[in-house]
């Protein structure tokens, strides 16, 4: 495998996606590769830090309250 | 699975005059299932439409149109996954085929809801002492909301929502192959926004050595 087929495995390296054999030639490259590597690891810290920094928002309160009455609706509120 | 007339969907739904047991059950199961994902689908649909309004109205329809078609949700598969499908897809029913315009992005009510929410997070493990930990939870943000919609779809869908490449290419309706690159190009350009903000600080980053 060599560095352009390498580059083309690495998110799917990074979210765990590839198939034994892509992992076996992917880390094989990498053993013997320190710029595909370096590309490996920036990958790996960007995944991680869009985890644990992006914000989040929460659902505004009117949004929930409609959610819930259209799954909790009884014959009296019906009427 | 396509009925685009969402008041049709609400009469035909509160018309059910007589709540049976089966409903009952049904809506018990809806919410342990369903309605808990409701946070994960708002931030994807201010996401996909940028504009809380229009969030706002797409988790709704999707919320209808998932509790009518729930006998369908195939029982033991990924609930959260067959939500977000749907919501797609009423994204691209509602501002696509309909042509109707997406709202405006509406920047300063997304910074809005961010200060409101800023002071209920506390940030999660310190473990790892680079540069990326110098960077705010906004200018992250700022970072993914730049860039092109393909690229943050993916992303958040996978490093946010957690879900597989196969679930993935099925709500983009791509192949695996496409949702692979994406990811990759993807993370490459928020890579080098976020550079951007470190060096801002002083920090040397991987490149700069
Ligand atoms: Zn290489």
């Amino acid at each position: 495998m060599n560095c352009i087929e390498t580059r083309a495995l690495i998110s799917a390296a990074v979210d765990d996606e590839l198939s034994f054999l892509e992992e076996k030639q992917f880390l094989l490259h990498l053993s013997e590769c320190n710029e595909c590597t370096v590309e490996f690891d920036d990958a790996q810290r960007t995944k991680l830090i869009i985890r644990e920094r992006v914000v989040r928002f929460k659902a505004p309160q009117t949004l929930i309250n409609s959610i819930m009455q259209l799954t909790s609706f009884s014959t009296k509120e019906m009427f | 699975m396509d009925n685009p007339d969402p008041a049709h969907q609400k009469k035909s739904l509160q018309t059910n005059e007589s709540l049976s047991a089966g409903e009952h059950k049904k809506q018990i199961e809806f919410q342990n299932e369903a309605v808990v994902h409701l946070n994960a689908l708002y931030n994807y649909a201010l996401h996909i439409t940028m504009n809380p309004d229009d969030a706002k109205d797409l988790v709704q329809e999707t919320y209808l149109k998932a509790y009518r078609f729930f006998n369908s949700f195939e029982r033991g598969t990924n609930c959260k996954a067959w939500l977000f499908k749907i919501l797609k897809n009423n994204y691209i029913n509602l501002f696509r085929k309909n042509s109707k315009e997406p709202g405006k992005v509406d920047y300063d009510l997304i910074k809005d809801f961010y200060h409101s929410i800023k002071d209920a997070r506390n940030d999660t493990s310190e473990t790892d002492s680079d540069f990326f930990h110098s960077l705010l939870h906004e200018e992250v943000y700022q970072a993914l909301l730049s860039l092109p919609e393909e690229f943050r779809e993916v992303i958040q869908l996978c490093d946010i929502e957690g879900f597989t490449y196969e679930e993935i290419a099925n709500m983009v309706d791509s192949p695996i192959g496409t949702v692979r690159s994406r990811l990759y190009r993807g993370r490459k350009l928020l890579r080098a926004q976020l550079e951007g903000y470190a060096r801002k600080y002083g920090f040397a980053t991987d490149t700069d050595q």
